[in-house]
């Protein structure tokens, strides 16, 4: 009798009784007491069929008005084919298994059946048991297929394409309106035309002080500069306002304020927040990547195709630095909260940042809620379930690395310069050894080391190994040959050479990256030169490549190819590596796993590792083939690096040092247990000197011809550990200061050494080597899974593509489907945010979601015809701005007329250019311009923001109170606790698209205005500044003042208010006596002045 | 303080004015304090008034919420959920189905059986392992809970789990939530006030943040050291302060009827209240008017830091519920470098002890004297991490993440005296 599952659901650990053990009682009961029919089709048409009729037909039947899940029961093809899970709702002969019987005895985690009523009598649920446990007898043959399900959603998904946002552009000619004069463009001609139909007209254009500081708080997010205002207010030509655009556009400014709007969409932070908040890897030279883009006016297609698949397109080189931006555009596919660990540690993972990642995309390029699908279809847009798992499949084949980013080589006229003095070093050094190695004198050192009071019973491997074993029995030529064989053979019989990089062009599929490896192939007996320290040389290499053969400046990464996870595969490495550099297997798209170890062994040796079994690591679950390579990286190429406080023990100043290296020779695979041996060959000459007895000339004359061998450049493979041990042992001199010469060389080369440029690398993706699509999770599960959906399209943009047999993530392709300009949608959403920062709010107001949840359009035909106009002038960012700022509609004046207030209350219908407050940045920026402590540099590491409490556990560390007068921008955005003066004016949380801020208006801002250290700060600067300005008269300094913070010039009222509270201030702190000149009566002043409405506001 | 005598910046010009910055004002921390600005107590007025925020549709038993977030994982097994099986296997090899809810860290695991003593105490025998001294005397005001379940073994999903009902993406915490939807009981203060003990609990400040409802609900962070509350002491010297606020009046007054714009005029406003919250918050937070008594009870002034400053802050919830806030939420310190507080793979007897010293005694005496008020009936009482650890241990000091059933107990409100929900299981 087959009770487990009633009784295991009530079972499970601290959870309360559900009434499963009452059932299985029951149902024992009702078992014993009942006798069965024998006769199996009986037994369903009297006990089965009944039911099925009475309490499942109406939902899942021919006969169902509108059917359920996609699921028939009124068929035996209907439970075999399952619904829209795709699972089969019976698995025969096993009812515990079968989702019907989850269904029915409301099992945890699934929909409880039928809905709404109470369970089936325990009679029922026996019966089903019964007749699943015989396996499912059914006699109701006939054909069903899920057409009745799709038909409906066939139809359902066609009407859901008819929708404003999804149909082709529709461009109209303006529509005529009465007082044409007011038009400038076109824009105005659609905006006058609904004003005149609701009886109402705009304001006049406002005054040109307010529009030189809109314009420039607008375009730049930072106040006109004096000498901008004083360059345009008195300027009469007529076409001052079309220049003033044109200087604001081309302001090196415009791209940080336009990078900040984009970064609020792809939710920017510098860390991945959780539970250490570690560094999102060089997060910020996406964000200068985006400035410079803004800048140059790269097409927004491109931008597009950038961001998403920038890692497989033709390079777009800064001119500046020749560094490939397009690698910089994926880095928006890494942004946001990341968990530490990977989804063999933590099942799920994974598909939270995937989640999180097509929601961004979703609504960031085409304003659809596509996320809303991951559970089911989409409730009301033309997005299904499939979709969704469509966009993960391509998605989940696409692996986060780290690329390099230069496409010319900055180093090397240095690495050139390296190369001679190294040479001349070599030189220099082969004097000195062949010298030193003369057999006698080594001889001599050698005999002077005495035996060891154990033994060690191993085969010696090293010159005073054999030495010191010599002293009590040497090793024979015949001991030492059967060792040699023994070991040969082994590694014969057991190595598999998987990857070779002994020889200028490396053997096997592993992938070299960085300058390291590019100038790193060392040839047996190369020389490294310690880059600090007493020692010249830090090692010789065998034949190899080794990122720090010029510099450990130089960066390196070594990634194998994709490993079968169901496979466990033993390789042995043998590898050198310091200065953190590391080591790990990458599962799926971890960015931070702690697999993570750090290398630290001087000389290359064997490193063992088992790939594989990861999908059933204890604790986890068994669902998916994962995808898993191994990398061996330096700082530069590590996603993991810096690592969370204390990992690995790096301490900050280690973290901060760009060096760190590693080497690599070989990689075989081998049965696990039988790793590479040591073939011992250097030791051969021993015994072929057999006539010498004595052991210490025998050692030193095998010594002896490996450095001469090393002078000729004849270095063999197995020399080089007998001349590391020579120089570890003192036997070779190695000390900078063996001789003048060599010190003066040394220093030569370390000179140069440190003008190493080191990589410039960040995180971005590349294709993982095989694509794979995704099966549908289950209600969004991430274990329980059904059918697997082609990856790589969305059907809202076409049909999806079948991509059976490629092997590429398509996201390249979807790009293009995303960026084509047969695509309506994208330049729609693109267009309507530029509306909404020009004009406070979009066309569309839901800037986000332009499906239908979202709001209409105000202005359909407007919005049409600009982005038609968008994409005629090839996607321009710069264009579609200008064309916006020079309406009408653009310059008018703030205050609206009081009846169109009563019309249209929300300004829907632009009758006046709405007031708005300064966003968090402009209101900080703000203070930096006027107080004068702006650096005004562009681009660099984001510097940490001033914080009121510290957490160096999570690296939330203190940083200067005016942020170095650098620009918001750059305050280093920390998703654990994102900058608390930002956060406090609306800066979103960087975890979601955020397209339309928040503009709260609460005390705790006024509080901040009024008590905040970096408000006083500023207004301390701003003092400062004005006390030099040689003013005889409180209202002088008042008057610029009030015009440096405003734009404008003061009015007489408002120089009498101030006027007094300086003299109230003087008063107060006691400085009536030199009001001038006291420093606390002007920050008072300076800091009323930050306090005003209206430098906190924009007319 | 304020001079009372100040004109109003208001003018009548401002049409519909009051309405609208009821719209379009935030509401934010104390904006309301505005229409009570005659003491610093509650006036009863405002609730009659036409503005006050909707009432909540259904009337809840209890009024109130304060939870005691214990992070890290408190071990059920090693406090409140006894295992009679696991004492006697402990030291054994352990053996289980492998459950994704439960680290197992490191090979080789081993039943691990409590350090800690259990006994049944007060009328309703409710187990407490001598982990909890002080809570034995409110034993039969809790009503223990040992079956939760979460998502994933891992702190800052399971921590905004609890707080937002979402492991990854980004919810409005549990406390802005009632914040939001019952509505304020008294409207001179925040809805949801965070007394924060230095750390901040893994899943950032999203776990208290109100995400897409109105930011006014999201949590106002009171430290236990020093200023409460940032920007809340004048920068300048009342006077001083007074004069700016003065010609700000002035001139902000002239520039909001010149835009004839009501957000000015809530901004203006909000200036007004912000300078009144310079002392109003700091009262709320002063416990020097508490008697000697309620000092000793809570252990304010206890010799250790973590332990005065915790003593402090359960004062402080009390005070805050007491003067009508909706939501008050407690969080531990981290004692030493570590995860989160409780977090113990090591360490499990030391650190626990430690914990438990600092928030044994506080949060029994937040019960008793919730309770001799009369307030522990309308109060409910939440005291929960985000997971449970393992009955199983890779060493002999320490355990895992365990989500797969775990403890958390819950008083006053509804659920005073109320039985455990489940017995204790044999294992974990």
């Amino acid at each position: 009798m087959r009770t487990a599952s009633p009784l295991s659901t009530g079972c499970r650990p601290g959870l309360p009784p559900r009434g499963g053990i009452w059932l299985a009682i029951l149902w024992i009961f009702s078992s014993l007491s009942q006798v069965r029919a024998n006769d199996d089709l009986q037994f369903f048409e009297t006990r089965i069929r009944p039911v099925l009729v009475q309490h499942c037909d109406r939902c899942h039947s021919a006969d169902a008005k509108e059917l359920q899940g996609g699921l028939r029961l009124d068929l035996k093809a209907g439970w075999q084919q399952g619904g829209d899970s795709g699972e089969p709702a019976i698995v025969p002969g096993d009812p515990d298994r079968s989702p019907l019987m989850k269904a029915v005895r409301h099992a945890e985690g699934v929909a409880a059946m039928p809905p709404k009523q109470a369970q089936l009598s325990a009679d029922i649920l026996a019966d089903l048991a019964e007749w699943i446990r015989r396996g499912a007898p059914d006699p109701r043959d006939g054909i069903v297929t899920r057409r009745d399900k799709s038909a409906d959603w066939e139809t359902e998904f066609h009407n859901r394409l008819d929708w404003w946002s999804l149909k082709p552009l529709q461009p109209v000619a303006p529509p005529p309106v009465q007082q044409a004069d007011w038009c400038r463009t076109d824009v105005d001609r659609f905006l006058l035309a609904r004003l005149e139909a609701e009886g109402l007209r705009p304001v006049p254009d406002a005054d040109r002080a307010t529009l030189i500081r809109r314009l420039s708080l607008v375009l730049t997010g930072l106040p006109p500069t004096p000498e901008l205002i004083a360059r345009f207010t008195p300027d009469s030509s007529s076409d001052w306002y079309e220049q003033l655009v044109a200087t604001l556009l081309d302001s090196p400014h415009f791209g940080e304020r336009w990078a900040r709007h984009w970064m609020d969409v792809v939710h920017y932070a510098d860390t991945h927040g959780y539970e250490w908040d570690v560094p999102a890897k060089n997060a910020w030279r996406y964000r200068d990547y985006l400035t410079r883009a803004f800048n140059d006016d790269v097409p927004f297609n491109r931008l597009i195709l950038e961001q998403l698949a920038g890692d497989q397109l033709e390079p777009r080189l800064d001119p500046l630095t020749r560094q490939n931006e397009a690698l910089l555009g994926p880095l928006a596919l890494r942004l946001g909260e990341r968990r530490h660990g990977d989804s063999a540690a933590a099942d799920g993972v994974s598909q939270e940042a995937v989640a999180n990642m097509i929601d961004t995309l979703g609504k960031g390029f085409l304003a659809t809620t596509l996320a809303c699908a991951q559970c089911h279809d989409h409730k009301l847009d033309a997005v299904e379930q499939r979709d969704y798992y469509s966009l993960a499949g391509m998605l989940m084949s696409t692996r986060f690395s780290v690329r390099p980013l230069d496409t010319i080589d900055p180093n090397e006229a240095l690495i050139e310069r390296l190369r001679a003095v190294k040479q001349q070093i070599r030189q220099e050094l082969a004097q000195l050894w062949l010298s030193a190695a003369n057999a006698d004198t080594v001889a001599a050192t050698l005999r002077g080391i005495p035996a060891d009071a154990t033994p060690s019973p191993a085969f010696p491997s090293t010159l005073v190994e054999f030495w010191k074993r010599s002293l009590a029995k040497g090793v024979t030529p015949e001991e030492f040959s059967a060792e040699r064989q023994r070991r040969r053979d082994s590694n014969q019989a057991n190595l598999t050479v998987v990857a070779d990089f002994t020889a200028l062009q490396p053997v096997g599929e592993w992938k070299l990256a960085g300058f390291g490896p590019q100038h790193g192939y060392a040839r047996d007996g190369e020389l490294i030169v310690a880059d600090e320290g007493d020692a010249a040389l830090q090692q010789l290499v065998p034949a190899g490549r080794y990122t720090h053969l010029w510099s450990p400046r130089l960066a390196g990464s070594l990634q194998s190819p994709q490993l079968d996870p169901l496979q466990p595969v033993t390789l042995s490495l043998q590898l050198a590596g310091g200065k953190f550099s590391s080591y790990t297997f990458v599962l799926d798209r971890a960015l931070n796993s702690e697999r993570l170890q750090f290398l630290n062994r001087p000389t290359p040796a064997w490193l063992t590792v088992t790939a594989g079994r990861f999908d059933t690591l204890e604790g986890s679950i068994d669902t998916f083939p994962r995808r898993v390579y191994f990398e061996v990286t330096t700082k530069a190429f590590n996603n993991y690096f810096p690592p969370r406080v204390g990992y690995g023990g790096a301490s900050e100043a280690e973290l901060n040092d760009p060096r760190s290296w590693f080497g690599i020779t070989k990689i075989v695979q081998h049965p696990a247990g039988l790793p590479p041996l040591d073939e011992l060959e250097r030791f051969e000459p021993l015994f072929d000197l057999s006539a010498d007895a004595d052991w210490a000339l025998r050692l030193a004359r095998t010594l002896q011809a490996a450095v001469e061998r090393w002078t000729r450049d004849a270095t063999r493979p197995d020399d080089v550990p007998l001349l590391n041990e020579a120089l570890a042992q003192k036997l070779l001199p190695n000390a900078v200061a063996a001789s003048a010469e060599l010190g003066r060389l040394i220093a030569d080369y370390r000179s140069l050494e440190r003008q190493i440029e080191p990589d410039c690398t960040a995180g971005s993706v590349e294709e993982w080597a095989e694509g794979r699509d995704d099966r549908i999770g289950l209600r969004g599960s991430y274990n329980e899974l059904g059918d697997s959906v082609p990856r790589g399209g969305i059907r809202l943009l076409g049909p999806r593509p079948s991509r059976a047999v490629s092997a590429s993530s398509g996201r390249l392709e979807w790009a293009h489907q995303i960026a084509d300009d047969r695509n309506p949608l994208t330049p729609r959403v693109y267009v309507n945010r530029i509306w909404k920062h020009l004009f406070g709010e979009g066309l569309v107001r839901t800037v986000d979601d332009f499906g239908h949840l979202g709001e209409r359009p105000s202005h359909p035909e407007l919005l049409d015809t600009l982005t038609a106009q968008f994409l005629a002038d090839g996607w321009s960012t710069k264009r579609l701005i200008h064309r916006l700022v020079t309406s009408s509609a653009w310059r008018q004046g703030s205050v609206p007329h009081p009846q169109a207030v009563a019309v249209d209350p929300e300004n829907r219908l632009w009758h006046h250019h709405p007031l708005r407050r300064l966003e968090a940045e402009a209101i900080r920026d703000s203070m930096l311009a006027v107080s004068g402590r702006l650096d005004p540099r562009l681009f660099g590491p984001p510097i940490e923001p001033y914080r009121t409490a510290v957490d160096t556990q999570k690296r939330l560390l203190q940083g200067p109170l005016d942020g170095e007068g650098r620009r918001s921008l750059y305050t280093e955005m920390t998703l654990m606790e994102p900058p608390r003066f930002l956060a406090l004016f609306n800066q979103p949380l960087p975890r979601q698209t955020v397209g339309r801020r928040d503009v709260t208006n609460v005390p705790d801002q006024a509080l901040a205005l009024l008590n905040d250290p970096f408000v006083h700060e500023m207004a301390r600067v701003w003092s400062q500044r004005v006390l030099q300005d040689g003013a005889i008269q409180p209202g002088d300094r008042l008057g610029r003042m009030l015009q440096g913070a405003l734009a404008r010039p003061a009015r007489p009222q408002e120089l009498a208010a101030l006027a007094q509270l300086v003299q109230q201030s003087a008063e107060l702190r006691g400085a009536t006596d030199r009001v001038m000149t006291s420093p606390e009566v002007w920050q008072d002043a300076a800091h009323a002045i930050f306090n005003l409405k209206e430098f906190l506001y924009v007319p | 303080m304020f001079p009372e005598n100040l004109e109003s910046p208001l003018t009548p010009a401002a049409t519909g004015s009051r309405r609208h910055f009821l719209q379009t004002a935030g509401m934010g921390f104390g904006w309301l304090a505005w229409q009570g600005l005659n003491g610093l107590r509650p006036t009863s007025d405002c609730r009659a008034s036409t503005e006050t925020p909707p009432r909540p549709l259904a009337e809840p038993t209890a009024k109130r919420v304060i939870w005691l977030f214990m992070d890290g994982g408190v071990s059920h097994v090693d406090s409140y959920d006894p295992k009679p099986e696991l004492t006697r296997l402990s030291g054994q090899p352990a053996k289980w189905k492998p459950d994704p809810l439960s680290q197992a860290i490191s090979a080789g695991r081993k039943w691990l059986g409590s350090p800690w003593d259990f006994a049944q105490h007060g009328t309703s025998g409710l187990w407490i392992s001598s982990l909890f001294p002080h809570m034995r005397q409110v034993v039969d005001e809790l009503c223990v809970v040992r079956s939760l379940v979460g998502e994933t073994p891992l702190h800052g999903a399971q921590s905004l789990l609890m707080h937002t009902g979402r492991s990854i993406a980004a919810a409005p915490s549990i406390g802005s939530w009632i914040s939001y939807g019952l509505g304020s009981e008294n409207q001179q203060l925040p809805g949801y006030v965070l007394l924060n003990n230095d750390w901040i609990p893994n899943g950032g400040f999203q776990n208290f943040a109100s995400s897409f409802l109105p930011a006014t609900h999201q949590a106002t962070l009171v430290r236990a050291k020093g200023i409460p509350v940032d920007n809340i002491q004048a920068a300048d010297p009342l006077a001083v302060q007074r004069a700016k606020l003065q010609v700000l009046q002035q001139l902000d007054g002239q520039f909001a009827r010149d835009q004839r714009a009501a957000e000015i005029e809530a901004s203006i406003r909000n200036q007004e209240i912000a300078a009144r919250m310079q002392s109003l918050v700091p009262h709320l937070c002063d416990i020097s008017g508490e008697t000697a008594e309620t000092r000793q009870l809570y252990g304010v002034d206890r010799e250790n830091d973590f332990d005065k400053f915790y003593a402090l802050q359960c004062l402080r919830a009390r005070r805050l519920v007491e003067a009508g806030v909706r939501f008050v939420e407690i969080t531990c310190p981290s004692t030493h470098n570590n995860n989160s507080p409780w977090d113990q793979h090591g360490e499990l007897k030391h650190r626990h002890s430690e914990n438990a010293r600092i928030t044994d005694q506080p949060v029994a005496a937040l019960l008793l004297d919730l309770k001799r008020r009369g307030l522990l009936e309308d109060t409910l009482v939440v005291w929960a991490g985000e997971m449970g650890r393992t009955p199983h241990s890779g060493g002999t000091d320490g355990r895992d993440h365990h989500v797969s059933g775990y403890t958390i107990w819950m008083a006053g409100g509804v659920s005073a005296g109320d039985r455990p929900t489940a017995p204790p299981m044999r294992w974990g």
